[in-house]
């Protein structure tokens, strides 16, 4: 019932202008006043960010998707840089800051951004406003002292710029996945409820007034706020002073516990024996250039000791995956050192460690900022595999041509062999002329187009350039197995693609 | 009652029924003779036993079901070889007779839902007159369906006309696909198995339909050409299956493909997309030939063909025809015609992919690990959710992954027990190789397991995508083996089938 009265009352005030004043029976009451116990106080390290965005439509490539907006907290850093998280300013348009106080605006660029470790560094976008905008802006700076049981404060802003603030209290410390595929790193899990207030992303969270971390997530039915928490925030501000960003390295192994006696005695692992299988090395990666091969028992990082369970103890957190000695710890270009046992014996293998980049992937594992590569022509759309093209069908196509792509990308070494270099495929077809009888298909791999085999997206572009007999000749993985098309109708159709009712503007995105 | 579960838009007709009792005939003197002349159609009365996937040791669950049949010869009833699947008894009765009559299954076809039963002492039925086939009859005829449907226990009549003659999906294996009428006659579950009459003849047997909630008046009857190939068929005693071209076609429509595939118009040839090796056709067709006709009929551009004065689908034609029958076909290949003949065959993987009955599970356990077959009743009674399984069952057809493994074999579950505590997360897995030996079917398992490779003291299990072997202690798998086998109920180690 109640809500019902209050908005009976609400359309009546508005309304009391037109009418004569006999609606309002409900006095206007003032806002409760504060009732937290915090007190109730300015910061001068935090601005409010704006986002407007815009992602690539996947499936329709040449397209964008309708614009939104995000809001949230970013922490300002020396020489007037602003923290954010990653994904606050993934497929950004326009990005501005405002100060909570007076609401004045100016924009913003990204300078460095990091998708894996979801953390972006922003700078003003106006020279000639700058300097008045940061006049009474203090930089915060990053403390990395924290530990398992300590009280950290999330801080938020309210509607004029109060500053509201919430305790946590870390409980543990560990690996996680953070927001796109295959990126984890540690993180602070913390207990405490957190009120959510108007800005969603990035809630910098402190201790003893420096940066402790940002909110990664909150479970608000466990009340478990999971941090990203201030050494790799380090890591990464370190990386970007530089002048030129590497990213967190990465070893390229997979790995498998060792606590089952029969699989030890098996492996000739002695009882006490620390280490843990190797059971993948990348091709290419640190670990395969280093000499790291699959079956080896991985026994220590550079120093630490790997327990049956891939775990290191660190001196501040305990028992925490031996990846953090990497991915967190260690820079691109440093040598890494480690110990292995193969075929009952120990090796010391030393090499540098270097980074997988995104776009080395055979499915490239996320895409933020950019469009989607693709090429259409007569009608037919061919695209490069991708993660988020995949997850784009949620659950909605568990079977069929989606479950054949997932498990390309799944287990990409029999492609990767073929020396294919990204997963070409024919994702839709658009009924043209030249495209009479094919319009149904859809989720073939593309191997060979005019005879020429097709590794990457360029590829196709290149392939369709040398038609026989004023033919195009498709080969594909699966079922029809073979396409011909008419080389003058295709560029008859391509005319009417980009100026007809599709207005496609460009026929391709390669780069 | 409940349907039995089948293909997701339809459900066979065969419905669970708790009626044991049947009326007494009381019937006036006009209705008489109408019921006389259809005596000879049936009530079927089958208790099934429905096989436990998860546990194969079980002997399953027992369930029952209700349907219609008819008499087509001396002691021979025609029925669906769904009102008759996983039957444990079988009872027989008439409208006009309270006596129920034991009866047995004498030949059973999935792939075209067709049975024949008689019964235990045929006396009873030898004054009765067998119904007679008709052909195919027209669209736009009227039809009568009579048979013993959900709501009563007497004979029940309905009445409709011929809708749609075309190929259609059987939903009783989910993968079998053959000529099929559509009628608006009211179809309902227990009308499985029952004629459909038109001017007192059989134009076909009723076996599926949609739900009300999908379609109304939508119901589906096995024709005439489809029953007599099945009773063709078993003349020589045994049922042989389906033989198939087992090879797939996509339709010339596209100037371009005419042009490469060497084709000047006509309306003539389909392309051959895939050939399946161990098809009929395996050694003949290749990729890209054009299919220009076959045993001299043409074969138009989208993949039918005209037949008996109706257009249908060019595998009718393969349809009519029996194991080691011949075929011949005209083809084009880089724009050269070629005539030859192939020898007609079963082909047996895309069997694996349908439904499956009177099958008794196969099943392997060794210290716990529960090894079996893949199959569909296989996949859907576990629920099989690990990427790899789900490949290898969805693309086992299409990507050819038969060749490779004719039967491939999954690593079900893993009943926990000291021995294997490390390994269950790994259950529901593909099995590649048992102690370097590749797992091409559950016979290779037994053996594999057997053998003593370069690690004797170890039985090591690799998985397809899997990151590791399983390793187990063959002595500590072999003293925890009978100990697990009757901690958890199982009488036997294995079954591997009849032989």
């Amino acid at each position: 019932m109640k809500p019902f009265f209050f908005l009976l009352a609400l359309l009546a005030l508005s309304s009391v202008q037109a009418q004569t004043p006999a609606a309002p029976k409900f006095p206007l009451r003032p806002a409760p006043a504060p009732t937290q116990s915090q007190p109730v106080i300015q910061t001068s390290a935090l601005l409010k960010v704006n986002v407007t965005y815009q992602s690539h439509s996947l499936r329709i490539p040449w397209q964008k998707e309708g614009a939104g907006g995000r809001r949230g907290l970013g922490v300002v850093l020396e020489g007037n840089r602003i923290l954010v998280t990653g994904q606050m300013v993934a497929d950004a348009t326009y990005i501005e800051l405002e100060l909570p106080e007076s609401g004045q605006k100016i924009p913003a660029k990204v300078i460095a951004v990091d998708y894996e470790a979801n953390l972006a560094l922003l700078a003003p976008n106006s020279p000639a406003r700058e300097a008045t905008f940061f006049a009474g802006l203090r930089p915060m700076q990053v403390d990395t002292s924290t530990r398992i049981g300590d009280t950290l404060v999330v801080w938020q802003t309210g509607r004029v710029g109060e500053l509201i603030v919430t305790p946590v209290r870390v409980s543990k410390v560990m690996n996680q996945g953070y927001v796109v595929e295959n990126a984890s790193f540690i993180v602070y899990e913390a207990q405490g409820i957190i009120r959510s207030e108007a800005n969603s992303f990035t809630l910098p969270v402190a201790k003893g007034g420096k940066l402790a971390g940002l909110l990664l997530r909150y479970d608000s039915k466990n009340q478990i706020a999971t941090l990203l928490p201030a050494p790799i925030i380090e890591h990464f501000l370190k990386d970007v002073a530089d002048g030129k960003y590497d990213g967190f390295p990465s070893l390229g192994i997979e790995f498998q516990i060792t606590l089952d006696e029969q699989f030890r005695d098996y492996l000739g692992m002695k009882p006490d024996q620390p280490g843990v299988f190797i059971s993948n090395v990348t091709k290419g990666a640190s670990a395969d250039q280093a000499g790291v091969k699959k079956g080896d028992i991985m026994m220590s990082i550079n120093g630490a000791s790997i327990d049956s369970r891939g775990d290191y103890q660190d001196p501040h957190f305990g028992a925490l995956s031996v990846s953090h000695i990497v991915r967190g710890k260690a820079y691109v270009g440093d040598e890494v050192e480690m110990k292995v046992m193969r075929e009952g014996k120990e090796l010391t293998l030393k090499g540098k460690l270097t980074r997988k980049q995104p776009e080395d992937y055979l499915v490239l594992p996320y895409q933020f900022d950019q469009g989607p590569k693709y090429l259409l022509n007569g009608g037919l759309l061919f695209q490069e595999l991708t993660r988020p093209y995949l997850n784009s069908f949620g659950n909605e196509q568990q079977g069929g041509p989606i479950l054949r792509l997932a498990r390309i990308a799944g287990s990409p070494d029999e492609y990767e062999k073929k020396g294919k270099k990204k997963i070409v495929f024919l994702s839709a077809v658009l009924p043209t002329t030249s495209t009479q009888g094919y319009e149904r298909l859809s989720g073939q791999v593309v191997d060979e187009i005019n005879g020429v085999n097709i590794t990457k997206i360029e590829d196709v572009a290149e392939a369709f350039k040398k038609p026989q007999d004023g033919l195009h000749v498709v080969k594909l993985d699966q079922f029809p197995f073979i396409l011909h098309l008419d080389a003058l109708k295709v560029e008859q159709d391509n005319l009417q693609l980009m100026n007809g009712m599709f207005r496609i503007g460009s026929l391709s995105r390669l780069e | 009652m409940k349907l039995r579960p089948l293909f997701p838009a339809l459900a066979a007709l065969a419905f669970a029924s708790l009626s044991t009792a049947q009326e007494p005939a009381a019937t006036t003197a006009a209705e008489a003779i109408l019921v006389d002349e259809w005596e000879g159609i049936v009530n079927i009365d089958a208790s099934v036993l429905l096989p436990d996937y998860r546990e194969p040791w079980n002997s399953g669950q027992p369930s029952g079901g209700s349907g219609t049949g008819f008499l087509i010869g001396k002691n021979r009833f025609l029925t669906n070889a769904h009102v008759v699947s996983n039957a444990t008894k079988l009872v027989i009765r008439t409208t006009n007779d309270p006596e129920p009559h034991p009866a047995r299954v004498v030949f059973v076809a999935h792939d075209c839902d067709l049975a024949i039963l008689e019964a235990v002492d045929g006396s009873h039925f030898e004054k009765m007159k067998p119904l007679t086939f008709g052909g195919i009859p027209k669209l736009n005829t009227e039809v009568i369906a009579v048979g013993y449907p959900i709501g009563g226990d007497r004979i029940s009549v309905t009445r409709g006309v011929v809708s749609r003659i075309d190929f259609r999906p059987f939903s009783h294996t989910q993968v079998d696909s053959h000529l099929a009428i559509q009628v608006d006659a009211a179809i309902n579950p227990g009308n499985s198995g029952g004629p459909v009459i038109q001017n007192g003849k059989v134009v076909g047997v009723a076996f599926q339909g949609f739900s009300g909630r999908v379609a109304q008046n939508v119901g589906y009857i096995i024709p005439v050409p489809v029953i007599e190939r099945f009773l063709k068929d078993v003349e020589d005693g045994t049922y042989d299956h389906y033989v198939d071209l087992a090879a797939s076609d996509f339709p010339i429509e596209n100037s371009a493909q005419r042009k490469a595939l060497g084709l000047n118009g006509g309306g003539i040839g389909v392309m051959i997309a895939d050939v399946e090796p161990a098809g009929s056709a395996g050694d003949i067709l290749k990729r890209g030939d054009v299919l220009l006709s076959m045993d001299d009929n043409p074969v138009l551009n989208n993949g039918l063909i005209r037949f008996e004065g109706e257009l249908m689908d060019m595998n009718e034609v393969v349809e009519r025809k029996f194991a080691g029958d011949k075929l011949k076909l005209a083809y084009l290949r880089d724009g050269k015609k070629t005539e030859t003949e192939i020898t007609l065959k079963r082909f047996d993987p895309y069997v694996k992919l349908g439904e499956q009955y009177n099958q008794r599970p196969r099943y392997l356990v060794y210290a716990g690990l529960v090894f079996q077959p893949m199959d569909k009743n296989l996949i859907d009674a576990h629920q099989i959710a690990d990427p790899a399984a789900n490949y290898m069952f969805d693309n086992y057809l299409t990507e050819k992954l038969y060749v490779e493994r004719p039967e491939p074999v999954l690593l079900t579950s893993i009943l926990a027990d000291e021995v294997n505590t490390y390994i269950t997360p790994y259950a529901q897995s593909v099995v590649d190789e048992i102690n370097g030996v590749k797992i091409r079917s559950l016979k290779d398992v037994k053996s594999a397991l057997a053998m003593k490779g370069k690690r004797p003291d170890f039985v090591v299990i690799k998985l397809l995508e899997k990151d590791r072997p399983l390793v187990l202690k063959r002595d500590l798998a072999e003293a925890a083996h009978p100990k697990i086998m009757q901690t958890y109920n199982i009488p036997e180690d294995a079954y591997l089938g009849a032989e």
